[in-house]
C-alpha cells in the first residue's frame, strides 16, 4: 500500500472545515488519484465511529444506493433519506459517501437535501467523484450549481502526486521514479500497480499495470478473479459460495497479493480501475456465462437493478423483462427519473418478443420517464410509437390520454403546431367515448396551450369547459387544474382580481386534496403571472410562498426562484437578483433559465456592469425556438433597453419592433407598453394604443409626472426615476445614485450638464462610513464581533477591521466608550 | 473565470483608510475563493483624496459585486478585460502605496 505522501494540507484542510460546523465536502480528482485514500486516511486519524456508503459503476444504479449501505430505515423519498440520514449523523457524525459521480438521481436529490441542512449540525460529510467525468450536462454538476452558494458545502481537489513523492515510493522497489513519473503522470493507483507487478519494463498503461499483476497469481486465483470481476462495486461471500465453489480457495491469496480486499460481507477489488481492466481481459463467452450463473444466484434475493444488469449481459431477455421495468418502476417512485428511463430503455431493447399492448404500455412509461428528465426529443419518439400500437389495438383511450400529454412535450422541443394537433386529436377520441378524468384533462391541456400562446380568452373558454366536466365527474384534481388555467387566463388578460381569485380557488382544492402538484401549480401560476403584470407585492409574496412550499419537498422551484429575481429586479433590490438568476441560469429548465438570464442582462444593462449580451443573447437564443409571446416579449423588452443604455437607438428600436406586433395582436398591456416605449423613446414610434399599461400610456401621452407615480405606486423605484430622467428631471438623480444605476445616471448628469463622476458619499458623524455606522449600532447593543460578523454575512474579521476603525475614529479604547459615544453622536436614534 | 478591471476613483480620504480596506478585502475574498480574486491594484493619486484601478478575476460581475458590498468597497465601473499585452513587469511598488498592496 502507497503510504500517503502530500496530503497533509488537504487533511488539514478537512480538520479546519470539520472545525466550522457541519459539512458537505466534494472530494474531487481523477480515477485512482487517492481520494479514497485521502478521506480514509482523514477518517482514521479522527478516530470516531465513520458511516460509509458507496455508489456503483452500474447504467442504471440502484435509487439511493450508498444510503442503503448504512442500514438504516430510510422511507422511499429523498427528504425522508436526507432526514433519516441527519438523525444518524447525530450519532455518528461523519459520512463517507464514495464515488458519487455514478450515483443515481434519487442519491443525488438526496445530496441536495444534505447540503442544504447540514449547516445546522456538526456532522461532517466527504463524497468523492471523479471531476474529469463530471463534464457537460452530468448531473452531479447542476448539484455542485444548485448547492454553490450554500453555506454547508464545499469542494476540495485531490491533485496527482509530484515527481518527489514517485521517486519516494519507489525507490524501496529500487525502481526509476523518474520514469514511472513520467509515465503515470502521478496517478497514485498507477504508481502502486506498477510498483506490485514489478515487472522488468514498465506496463504502458493502468490496465497492463494491474493484468501483469494479476498474472502472477496461480491458475485457479485469477479464475477468481474473473467471477469477482464481472459484479460490480463487491461480492458477497454468499454469491462467490455459489458461483465459484471450486475457486473459493484462492481467496485467501487474492487478498494477500492486495488486490481484492475484504469489504464487509464480501470482497471487491481495490479499486474499480482493477475491476475494470480484470473484467475487460475475461473472454465474452465466459463473461455472459458468469453473468447467468451470478443472475441465477441472486434471483431469490437480489436487488432489482443488479438483476436487471446482470440479466442483460448474461443476454437473458426474458429476466430483462422481469426485472427492468420493475427497477424501473422503483427509481420512479424514488423520484429517480434518469435511472428509471434507463431501465425502460433496456426493457425496450429487449422487448421484440412482447405482445403489443406490453410494448406500447413500456414505451409509454418511458416517454413519461424522458420527458421529466428533459430528454424531449427521445420522449416524443417513444410517443409515437406507443401511439402507433394503441392505434393498430383499437384502444382509443390510451391513445387519446397519451395524446393529450405529448403537446408538453411537443412546446419543450418548440414543435408548436403538432402541439395544437395532438392536443385536438386527443380530445377528437376521448369524446367519442363515456367522459371520464382522461378528457377533462385533454381540455385543460387545450386551455393550457391557449394560455401559453396567450389567446386568454380561448384560454378561458377552454378552461370552463374543463371545469364542466370535472364538476360532472366530481373529479377534485380536474377542478383544480381548470381553475388554474381559467384563473391564469384571465391574469394575463390583465383582470387581476378575476385571476386571483380563480386561482386562489384553485390553490385551496389542492390543498384539500393534500395535492402538492396542484399547489405548487397554482402558488407559481400566481407569482409569475402576477410579475409578469408588474403586480410586484403580491407576485413576491406567492413566488415566496411557491418556494417556501415546494423546496422541502423537493418539488421544482427553479422558475420561482428566476421570477423572484425578476421582482427584486423591478422592485429595486438590485443586491438579491444574482444570488437566485445564478442559480437558475444553471438548472437546464430552458423557461427558468431564459427568465433567470433576462433577470442577471437587465440588472448588468442598468449597472453598466459587463456580460450583458452573453445573457441575453442566450435568452433570446433559448425563446425563438417556442415562439411565444411570454417569453420573447420579455427578452426582446430586455435587449431593447440594453441596447438604449449602450447607446444604440436604432438597435433599440429594432429590438422592440421584432415582437411589438405579437404583443398587440395578443393586447398584452405590458409587453405592448414597454416595446410601445423603447420605440417612442428612439423616435420611431408614431402612435400608441391607449389600452397598453397605465405608466406607459401616461408617458407617451406626455404625462410625466403620472407616469412617474404610477411606477412608484407599483413600487418600481428604477421605471419611475427613468420616466423623470427621460424628461431631463433632476429629481431623477437621487433614485438612479442610490440604485447604482451607472448609464442612465450619466446620461442624465450629461444632459443636464452636471459633472461627474461621483460625488464624495456624504460623510456621517465623526468621519464614519455607512458600514461601520451600522457596525456600531449593533455594538452598541452589546453584540460581540462574532455575532455581528454574522449578522451582517461578514467575515468575522472583517468587522473586526470595522470595530478597530470605529474605536480610532470616536478615539475611544473600548466598545462600552464606543456605545457612549455612539449615543452623544446621536446615531442611534436615527435608526 | 474572467479578468476584470474595476476603478474605484477618489474611494478614501487618506492612505490609511485605503489599508484598512485592503485588509477587509483580503478578509472578505478569502470566504469567496471560487468566485473572486485579487490579482494586483494600482492606487491613485487624486487630490486630497486616493483611489485605485484593481484587478481581479471573477466568476462573474456580480460575484465582483458582492465582494465589494461586504468589503465595504466602493465601484464606479467594472470592464472586463479581453486580452493582456505584457510588455514589462510591475515596476517595484513605491512606498507610500504598499499600504494596499
Amino acid at each position: 500500500m502507497v503510504e500517503l505522501l502530500e496530503r497533509g494540507e488537504l487533511l488539514a484542510q478537512l480538520d479546519a472545515t470539520r472545525a466550522e460546523g457541519g459539512r458537505l465536502v466534494f472530494v474531487g480528482g481523477e480515477a485512482g488519484v487517492g481520494k479514497t485514500a485521502l478521506v480514509h486516511a482523514f477518517a482514521a486519524a479522527s478516530g470516531t465511529p465513520v458511516l460509509r456508503g458507496a455508489c456503483e459503476n452500474l447504467t442504471t444504479p440502484t435509487p439511493f444506493g450508498p444510503f442503503l449501505d448504512l442500514g438504516l430505515d430510510l422511507g422511499d423519498e429523498a427528504r425522508q433519506v436526507a432526514a433519516a440520514v441527519l438523525d444518524e449523523l447525530r450519532r455518528t457524525p461523519l459520512l463517507i459517501l464514495e464515488d458519487v459521480h455514478w450515483a443515481d438521481g434519487a442519491t443525488l436529490d438526496a445530496l441536495r437535501v444534505l447540503g442544504r441542512r447540514l449547516d445546522a449540525t456538526d456532522a461532517l460529510v466527504l463524497a468523492t467523484y471523479r471531476d474529469d467525468e463530471v463534464e457537460g450536462d452530468h448531473p452531479l454538476r447542476l448539484v455542485f450549481g444548485e448547492l454553490a452558494t450554500t453555506r454547508a458545502v464545499r469542494r476540495l481537489s485531490v491533485p496527482r502526486l509530484s515527481l518527489d513523492a514517485v521517486r519516494e515510493l519507489a525507490e524501496p522497489h529500487d525502481a526509476d521514479g523518474g520514469a514511472i513519473h513520467r509515465l503515470t503522470r502521478g496517478n497514485a493507483f498507477y504508481v502502486t500497480e506498477i510498483l506490485a507487478a514489478g515487472s522488468e519494463s514498465l506496463p504502458e498503461t493502468v490496465r497492463d499495470a494491474v493484468l501483469a499483476r494479476a498474472s502472477r497469481l496461480d491458475p485457479a486465483a485469477r479464475r477468481f478473479l474473473d467471477v469477482v470481476s464481472v459484479v460490480p462495486a463487491r461480492a458477497e461471500l454468499w454469491l462467490l459460495e455459489n458461483v465459484a465453489a471450486a475457486e473459493l480457495d484462492a481467496l485467501d491469496a487474492c487478498l494477500a497479493s492486495g488486490v481484492l480486499r475484504a469489504d464487509g460481507d464480501g470482497v471487491a477489488f481495490r479499486h474499480e480501475l482493477a475491476r475494470l481492466a480484470v473484467e475487460s481481459a475475461v473472454a465474452p463467452h465466459r463473461r455472459r456465462a458468469l453473468h447467468g450463473e451470478i443472475l441465477a444466484a441472486l434471483a431469490p434475493r437480489g436487488d432489482l437493478s443488479r438483476l436487471a444488469h446482470h440479466a442483460e449481459e448474461a443476454g437473458d431477455a426474458g429476466a430483462v423483462l422481469e426485472y427492468a421495468p420493475a427497477a424501473a418502476r422503483r427509481a420512479a417512485e424514488a423520484s429517480a427519473h434518469r435511472e428509471a428511463a434507463a431501465q425502460y430503455a433496456r426493457a425496450i431493447r429487449h422487448a421484440d418478443g412482447l405482445a403489443a399492448g406490453e410494448r406500447a404500455s413500456l414505451l409509454a412509461a418511458y416517454a413519461e420517464e424522458t420527458h421529466l428528465i428533459g430528454s424531449h426529443a427521445v420522449s416524443a419518439e417513444a410517443s409515437l410509437e406507443a401511439l402507433e400500437h394503441y392505434r393498430a389495438l383499437g384502444d382509443t383511450l390510451r391513445q387519446g390520454d397519451l395524446l393529450a400529454r405529448l403537446p408538453s412535450t411537443y412546446i419543450s422541443l418548440g414543435r408548436n403546431a403538432e402541439a395544437e394537433a395532438a392536443s385536438l386529436e386527443a380530445i377528437e377520441l376521448l369524446e367519442r367515448l363515456p367522459a371520464g378524468a382522461e378528457l377533462t384533462n385533454a381540455y385543460c391541456m387545450q386551455a393550457s396551450l391557449r394560455m401559453l400562446n396567450r389567446d386568454n380568452a380561448d384560454g378561458v373558454v377552454w378552461g370552463r369547459r374543463a371545469l364542466a366536466a370535472a364538476d360532472r365527474l366530481d373529479d377534485e384534481e380536474g377542478r383544480s387544474f381548470a381553475l388554474n388555467m381559467i384563473g391564469t387566463s384571465h391574469l394575463m388578460a390583465g383582470e387581476i382580481d378575476r385571476g386571483v381569485e380563480f386561482l386562489l380557488r384553485s390553490l385551496e382544492l389542492g390543498r384539500a386534496q393534500d395535492n402538492e402538484v396542484r399547489i405548487n401549480s397554482a402558488l407559481g401560476m400566481l407569482g409569475s403571472g402576477l410579475g409578469e403584470m408588474y403586480e410586484l407585492e403580491g407576485a413576491e409574496i406567492y413566488l415566496r410562498e411557491q418556494i417556501a412550499f415546494g423546496e422541502p419537498r423537493e418539488l421544482f422551484v427553479g422558475y420561482a426562484q428566476a421570477w423572484l429575481a425578476c421582482v427584486h429586479l423591478y422592485g429595486g433590490r438590485w443586491d438579491e437578483v444574482a444570488p437566485l438568476a445564478r442559480a437558475v441560469v444553471v438548472s437546464r429548465h430552458r423557461i427558468s433559465e431564459i427568465t433567470g438570464l433576462i433577470a442577471l442582462g437587465r440588472l448588468r444593462a442598468r449597472r453598466g456592469d459587463p456580460g450583458v449580451h452573453e445573457a441575453l443573447d442566450q435568452a433570446l437564443e433559448l425563446s425563438l425556438p417556442g415562439g411565444h409571446l411570454q417569453r420573447l416579449g420579455h427578452v426582446r423588452a430586455a435587449r431593447a433597453e440594453a441596447a438604449w443604455l449602450a447607446g444604440d437607438r436604432e438597435q433599440a428600436a429594432e429590438e422592440a419592433r421584432a415582437v411589438y406586433p405579437l404583443a398587440l395582436e395578443k393586447r398584452h398591456l405590458w409587453f405592448a407598453g414597454e416595446l410601445a416605449y423603447w420605440q417612442w423613446r428612439a423616435g420611431a414610434l408614431d402612435e400608441a394604443p391607449d389600452w397598453i399599461a397605465e405608466p406607459y400610456r401616461l408617458q407617451l401621452g406626455g404625462d410625466t409626472d403620472a407616469a412617474a407615480e404610477a411606477w412608484r405606486g407599483r413600487l418600481c423605484p428604477y421605471e419611475a426615476a427613468r420616466t423623470l430622467a427621460d424628461a431631463d428631471d433632476e429629481a431623477a438623480l437621487p433614485e438612479l445614485e442610490r440604485l447604482g444605476a451607472r448609464p442612465a445616471l450619466t446620461a442624465l448628469r450629461r444632459r443636464l450638464g452636471l459633472r461627474g463622476p461621483r460625488e464624495a458619499t456624504r460623510d456621517n458623524p465623526a468621519g464614519l462610513t455607512s458600514r461601520e455606522l451600522e457596525v456600531l449600532v449593533l455594538v452598541a447593543q452589546g453584540l460581540r464581533n462574532a455575532d455581528v460578523a454574522e449578522r451582517l454575512v461578514l467575515s468575522p474579521r472583517t468587522v473586526d477591521h470595522h470595530v478597530s476603525a470605529i474605536l480610532r475614529k470616536l478615539k475611544v479604547r473600548t466598545r462600552g466608550e464606543a456605545a457612549v459615544a455612539a449615543d452623544e453622536l446621536g446615531v442611534l436614534q436615527d435608526r | 473565470m474572467d479578468t476584470y478591471v474595476i476603478l474605484r476613483r477618489s474611494g478614501w480620504r487618506s492612505p490609511e483608510e485605503l489599508g484598512e480596506a485592503a485588509a477587509r478585502s483580503t478578509a472578505e475574498g478569502e470566504r469567496m475563493e471560487d468566485d473572486i480574486r485579487w490579482i494586483r491594484s494600482y492606487v491613485l493619486e487624486e487630490g486630497a483624496r486616493v483611489g485605485t484601478v484593481c484587478i481581479y478575476q471573477a466568476s462573474s460581475p456580480e460575484a465582483i459585486r458582492a465582494h465589494a458590498a461586504a468589503a465595504d468597497l466602493p465601484v464606479d465601473e467594472i470592464i472586463r478585460v479581453v486580452d493582456t499585452v505584457l510588455v514589462r513587469p510591475d515596476p517595484a511598488p513605491a512606498p507610500t502605496a504598499a499600504a494596499a498592496s
